[in-house]
């Protein structure tokens, strides 16, 4: 991946901490990403209204408006990429911050190298053998891979950027098992040691917008032990 | 608190054995002699009651067979012929006549005859020949003799000999018994204490919610105990906590250093020498520090017990290859056959921050990785990770899964990488996942640190 693709790509960093924000700010702009800067969740989301963001940088731990509820604003409004940055990745932080909706997360002390490997993840663009018809059909759901949009029953389905790129990772070979650690790199761009409950987060909410019944998925289905696979049409 | 108690030499058990024995000896002691002496007492009484009895009847006997005029004394003692062994004597103007041809009467007490003599009748034990004897005395004034009898009593010695014995073997029965109850009440009575000795095995193996159960005979003792452990957990909490809140509180600042150097470094080019020199070493300890504050913040993040949650099913020859593969160096790994399979069940990211602590241990300390061994060990997996340095010598072989311990081999500070709590992650990982860790000798010189991990089950025919 090259950084030229991402060059001016706009990167809203939302981080109380004066210091860190605009040390590791002129670090992203080096690599060159536009950094919009906001020392509170407020400010966090006035700036987004204002000059809108291809992805968002959110601390957990703000004073006044929380990261989880930044985050859960921003998802009201738009499928922008959210990744929080947390202090720890074994608590309580993480779950919660998925279930706000966020894509990904960071864990401090943040190394400047490694964010901007993050950033280009979630920034690349939607990945797969483009020799698939550009639209595929499951059941009653349609994947138009081209324009980004998902509909189920002729209606589109708002799924966030992270969820569509889940999606079309596993529609490019229906019916094969794709495995976690396949998603984690394909999507995420991580390694064989990304944290796998990402997956399984945005398999859930990828299955509460497109299954019919999201405790019983007839189209994402679990392969025990070995990951999730796309039922391809009958 | 320094109040070392001089330990005792015996054990509980062995004490609730001997109070049980003693006990037993003295109380059937004390039946047994008593016993003894009331019987003798009685079975004494019965046999002089008899004796006098018959005595005074003979006595009557002789006095009316010598109120006859031709009657002979001799013939008249001779006439009696008291029963069981007894013999009769009179005692007739200095002479004695027995009714026994082969004694005659000089075996009658001299004192006793006199007092006798002077008008009363009595009776007297005394010991003749060894046997125990009734001496019993008669005086007839109307004639001026005096008739005797000696009843020996070695019937009754006999009985009480044997009652002696019973009693004896009793007693020493009893204490046997004693001993016997005393072993089985002391092993009920340790029960509930073993009960505790498991429990404190558990809290000192970090188990630290584990209580004793209610028992209602021991209520002081469960609730003293439940206390400290509850008193021991708070505290040991609470200082995790601030450890962790420390380390927590390190992270931002931490962050914001590294990128400031980082962004110093990105010039170092354009920077003088001098300045250049200062920016890499600061990069070096700023590196390492954050590492620290990293293991530190795991080392408190384990005493949290949650560990189990994010435990899933992990192919081990996979993770093992993931690991190797992202080191800066080819490490190779060898996979015994039979192993390619195995399946662990433990949190994918606290083993590969097992293995990779191990490489840079290696790296750091032990001259270089040579390689990794994937091996079957039983039930188990083993990994073994080698390395080129001069291995680790036998009685540095536990400490060095301890905080911050380095080698003597490797004490200096300057130049080292590592941050002293690379191995104690790696054993306090293991045991969080049921596992073991050693350290051995590489066949062919060097280290080799073995983890030992238990394999659930094996890989289903993985199709990628």
């Amino acid at each position: 991946m090259s950084s030229t693709e991402q060059t001016g790509r706009r990167v809203l960093f939302i981080e109380d901490d004066d210091h860190m924000r605009s040390v590791l700010a002129v670090s992203l702009r080096q690599e060159g990403f536009h950094v919009i800067e906001a020392g509170s969740g407020e400010e966090g989301l006035r700036k987004l209204a204002e000059h809108g963001a291809d992805m968002v940088l959110v601390d957990l731990r703000l004073p006044g408006m929380d990261g989880f509820a930044v985050t859960r604003a921003i998802r009201r409004d738009t499928d922008v990429p959210i990744a929080m940055v947390t202090a720890s990745s074994d608590t309580y932080d993480v779950v919660a911050g998925l279930e706000a909706g966020a894509d990904d997360y960071v864990v401090k002390p943040v190394v400047a190298k490694e964010l901007c490997a993050r950033i280009r993840a979630m920034l690349r663009r939607v990945s797969g053998p483009s020799a698939n018809a550009a639209v595929q059909r499951f059941g009653t759901v349609e994947i138009h891979r081209e324009a980004g949009v998902v509909r189920r029953d002729g209606e589109e389905v708002p799924l966030t950027v992270t969820q569509f790129r889940v999606l079309c990772e596993l529609a490019a070979t229906p019916g094969w098992v794709i495995s976690r650690a396949q998603l984690l790199e394909r999507v995420w761009g991580y390694d064989f040691f990304g944290d796998d409950r990402l997956v399984d987060f945005h398999i859930s909410g990828l299955r509460a917008k497109i299954e019919r019944d999201a405790s019983n998925p007839e189209l994402i289905v679990t392969v025990r032990g070995l990951g999730y696979k796309l039922v391809p049409p009958t | 608190m320094s109040t070392a108690r001089r330990p005792r030499r015996f054990g509980l058990h062995a004490r609730v054995i001997v109070a049980f024995a003693v006990g037993a000896a003295l109380v059937s002691a004390v039946l047994a002699v008593s016993t003894f002496y009331f019987v003798r007492r009685a079975l004494v009484d019965q046999q002089v009651q008899s004796v006098l009895r018959q005595t005074y009847s003979d006595a009557r006997l002789v006095k009316l067979e010598l109120g006859a005029p031709t009657a002979h004394i001799g013939d008249a003692v001779a006439s009696v012929a008291p029963a069981n062994d007894a013999l009769a004597f009179i005692h007739s103007g200095g002479t004695w006549y027995s009714s026994s041809a082969s004694v005659s009467g000089t075996t009658i007490p001299a004192t006793f005859a006199k007092a006798v003599r002077g008008g009363s009748a009595a009776e007297q034990r005394v010991t003749l020949d060894g046997t125990p004897t009734l001496v019993v005395g008669v005086p007839i004034p109307s004639l001026g003799i005096q008739y005797f009898e000696e009843h020996p009593l070695g019937e009754l010695a006999s009985t009480l000999q044997v009652l002696a014995t019973v009693l004896t073997t009793v007693a020493i029965a009893t204490t046997l018994g004693g001993v016997l109850v005393g072993w089985a009440v002391s092993r009920r009575l340790v029960r509930p204490l073993n009960e505790v000795v498991v429990a404190a095995t558990d809290i000192a193996g970090g188990t630290l919610d584990r209580r004793l159960p209610a028992d209602p005979d021991l209520q002081p003792l469960v609730e003293s105990f439940n206390h400290m452990v509850g008193a021991l957990q708070e505290r040991i909490e609470r200082d995790a906590r601030f450890a962790a809140d420390v380390t927590h509180e390190l992270r931002s600042p931490i962050t914001t250093i590294g990128a400031s150097i980082e962004l110093l470094d990105s010039q170092a080019g354009s920077l003088p020498p001098e300045a250049s020199l200062a920016v890499r070493t600061l990069r070096f300890e700023v590196d390492r520090f954050s590492r620290m504050v990293q293991g530190l913040l795991e080392i408190a993040g384990m005493d949290a017990g949650a560990a189990a949650e994010h435990f899933t099913e992990l192919p081990l020859v996979a993770l093992v290859q993931a690991t190797a593969a992202g080191r800066k160096h080819p490490v190779p790994v060898g996979v015994e056959p039979g192993t390619e399979e195995a399946v662990i069940r433990g949190d994918k990211l606290r083993l590969h921050q097992v293995l990779v602590n191990l490489l840079d241990n290696a790296d750091t300390y032990g001259g270089g990785v040579v390689g990794i061994e994937v091996e079957r060990e039983g039930p188990n997996a083993a990994v073994s990770v080698d390395d080129a340095g001069p291995g680790v010598p036998p009685e540095e072989r536990d400490r060095i899964f301890e905080r911050f311990y380095r080698g003597a081999a490797s004490g200096r500070r300057g130049g080292t990488t590592g941050t002293g709590l690379g191995l104690a992650l790696v054993a306090e990982h293991v045991r969080l996942h049921g596992g073991t860790v050693r350290v051995g000798d590489r066949p062919g010189g060097g280290a080799r640190i073995t983890v030992v991990l238990p394999v659930v089950s094996q890989l289903p025919a993985v199709r990628q």
